[in-house]
């Protein structure tokens, strides 16, 4: 899926070699996971043959068992589920404030200049700073988290909400006006369809940023999810245990993107083809 | 071809720049002293202040030391002497056998802090005013793990009371907000440093020591075994300053506060007046007739818990874990 999303984006002007390879690359889906066979077996290789310590470097064998291990006495996907539920609901949130506010601000230029110094300067502040206070604020359960992940993936959908709807070429709302359209119909027919491509660019960008979000908030202070999984492990020495969520959030963030993608190629569909509005 | 000369040259020069930044840090201090980098597991601090004493004073340099203080996680500098990367860290006792636990070589080699610093503070008129009167309330924690939940579990066990007494609310290290706020009705601790912060805004606290009902194996210096086998002079070298330093503190809280000031920025006015009172509580811990020695009851004390808690498997070989032999 990646590859394909890779070659999507290759310009027309790209060499042909660099096509090729990557169109080969999808052709054969089985390169993939050869690779990561591979990366694992060099993985194994290097704790075999340098005899590292598990705490400083666990094997994949070592990994593979630990995540055996939590997964049958069910605290891993309890946690899971508890970290899956902030991102989505940070997600939800996100995706809902960015997008009205970002309708907003690309509509009305007075709005835009108002409030944008503002909403810059608040991406300057880092969220692990923030944090803190979000749980002293919200309490120590998951809104607090829920907030975190919100925040984290509100300016980057709020940016592609604007740009998105700005490249509306003004010709086709002439032609919007020229048909009678009514707000709404330029809305659904002719706006969206077109801030589709740049608004799934940052709806890629806040999947994956909204599982940080949650994992930052769990490590501020938290008694359950992933973030909150790896405090404890690291606490104990049990570098393996570290590896497997990560593992697990890596899964989470790929699956998510993953999702994203799937909905893009099924909307965007018009834009592969190579068609025009 | 006078572009890419011009990339080999830059190329060069950064290696050679690289080289020689590794030659540097790789060159002792001076002749005489070895540098040692010491991961202390907190910000810096008056608490950490026998250290900058013996430090200021020329005690580490007389033993042909020169100490780097890095306040880096103590997690990170367990590991990093387990690895035999660093020779020294501060720790706290529970550390130590939760790091053996997972095979981490180190041994603990000095005992600074005497008893366990972690305790549970209420605001007085909460009417909270010992182990008991915590049924059915919100203790707020910053995380269920490390020395805070160790001790309060400890704690609870010497009171004799049952573990779920209470209901834990995980807030990370904001428990003077949390009090603040009445999020929670009381917090875990530690004793010379949050109900001082409290006090300090005039309010009335109370505090219920896990000292009081538990003799835990506190905070204090570790190495790993391959140091106390092949480089024990190393060990005692470094025991004997940090030694002196405490003591001089205890003796001297003055001139221990006077220290930490090249060290701990903005110990002025209002905040002085407030650190200087972490000082005198964080000496009272300090304070034995036997400097560094470690008790074996402390340590038997620490694994039970441990155990009672799950964290570790099965007992340990304790006379692995800790040694009094490198003391003067």
């Amino acid at each position: 899926m990646g590859t394909d999303l890779a070659l999507r984006r290759l310009n027309k002007n790209e060499p042909e070699d660099r096509k090729r390879r990557l169109s080969r690359l999808a052709r054969d889906p089985w390169l993939v996971p050869i690779a990561a066979v591979l990366g694992l077996v060099l993985w194994q290789g290097i704790t075999y043959w340098t005899q590292l310590p598990s705490f400083i470097l666990p094997s994949p064998l070592q990994v593979i068992r630990r995540f055996v291990d939590t997964a049958a006495d069910g605290s891993l996907l309890r946690n899971t589920v508890a970290t899956l539920s902030e991102v989505l609901g940070g997600l939800a949130l996100g995706l809902t404030t960015a997008l009205s506010l970002g309708y907003w601000l690309a509509k009305s230029r007075q709005a835009e200049k108002l409030l944008s110094p503002y909403i810059v300067a608040s991406q300057s502040i880092p969220v692990v700073a923030i944090a803190p206070l979000l749980v002293i604020w919200f309490g120590p359960g998951r809104l607090s988290k829920i907030l975190i992940s919100a925040l984290i993936i509100f300016f980057p959908v709020l940016v592609n909400t604007i740009v998105g709807l700005r490249s509306v070429p003004e010709e086709l709302r002439d032609l919007m006006r020229s048909l009678r359209a009514t707000r709404w119909q330029t809305f659904r027919l002719l706006e969206v369809p077109a801030a589709l491509p740049v608004l799934f660019g940052g709806l890629k960008v806040g999947a994956t940023l909204a599982v940080i979000g949650a994992v930052v908030g769990e490590f501020v202070g938290a008694d359950e999810g992933l973030g909150f999984l790896i405090n404890v492990a690291r606490g104990l020495y049990d570098t393996a245990l570290v590896f497997v969520c990560l593992a697990v959030l890596v899964g989470m963030a790929l699956t998510l993107f993953g999702i994203v993608a799937l909905l893009e190629r099924r909307f965007c569909s018009w834009q592969e083809s190579g068609r025009s509005l | 071809m006078h572009r890419r000369t011009l990339a080999f040259g830059l190329c060069l020069t950064l290696l050679a720049s690289g080289c020689r930044n590794v030659t540097q840090t790789a060159m002792p201090a001076s002749p005489a002293t070895r540098p040692i980098r010491l991961p202390m597991g907190y910000i810096p601090s008056v608490q950490y202040a026998p250290l900058y004493m013996a430090d200021e004073r020329g005690y580490f340099a007389d033993a042909g030391l020169s100490l780097d203080f890095d306040y880096s996680f103590e997690t990170d500098g367990v590991a990093l002497v387990a690895s035999d990367e660093l020779q020294f860290s501060l720790a706290s006792g529970e550390q130590v056998l939760l790091a053996r636990a997972q095979g981490l070589p180190v041994v603990y080699v000095l005992a600074w802090w005497q008893d366990y610093p972690v305790g549970i503070v209420a605001i007085s008129e909460s009417g909270i005013r010992e182990p008991a009167d915590l049924k059915g309330k919100h203790v707020g924690i910053p995380i269920l793990g490390g020395a805070s939940y160790v001790g309060y579990r400890a704690l609870l066990k010497g009171a004799g009371l049952p573990q779920d007494i209470a209901t834990l609310d995980v807030i990370g290290f904001t428990q003077v907000e949390a009090l603040l706020a009445k999020t929670v009705d009381a917090a875990v601790i530690y004793v010379n440093n949050e109900p001082i912060q409290l006090e300090s805004k005039g309010i009335d606290v109370t505090v219920m020591r896990v000292a009081d009902y538990a003799h835990l194996a506190s905070n204090g210096l570790i190495t790993n075994e391959k140091t106390v086998q092949t480089r024990p002079e190393l060990v005692r070298a470094m025991i004997v300053p940090m030694l002196r330093g405490i003591k001089e503190a205890i003796a001297e809280p003055d001139a221990a506060f006077l220290a930490s000031k090249g060290f701990v920025e903005g110990l002025e006015g209002e905040t002085a007046l407030v650190q200087r009172k972490v000082l005198d509580a964080s000496i009272e811990f300090w304070k034995t007739d036997r400097p560094g020695y470690s008790d074996a009851s402390s340590w038997s004390t620490m694994q039970d818990v441990l155990l009672e808690m799950g964290l570790l498997s099965a007992p340990l070989d304790l006379s692995r874990a800790f040694t009094n032999e490198f003391l003067p």
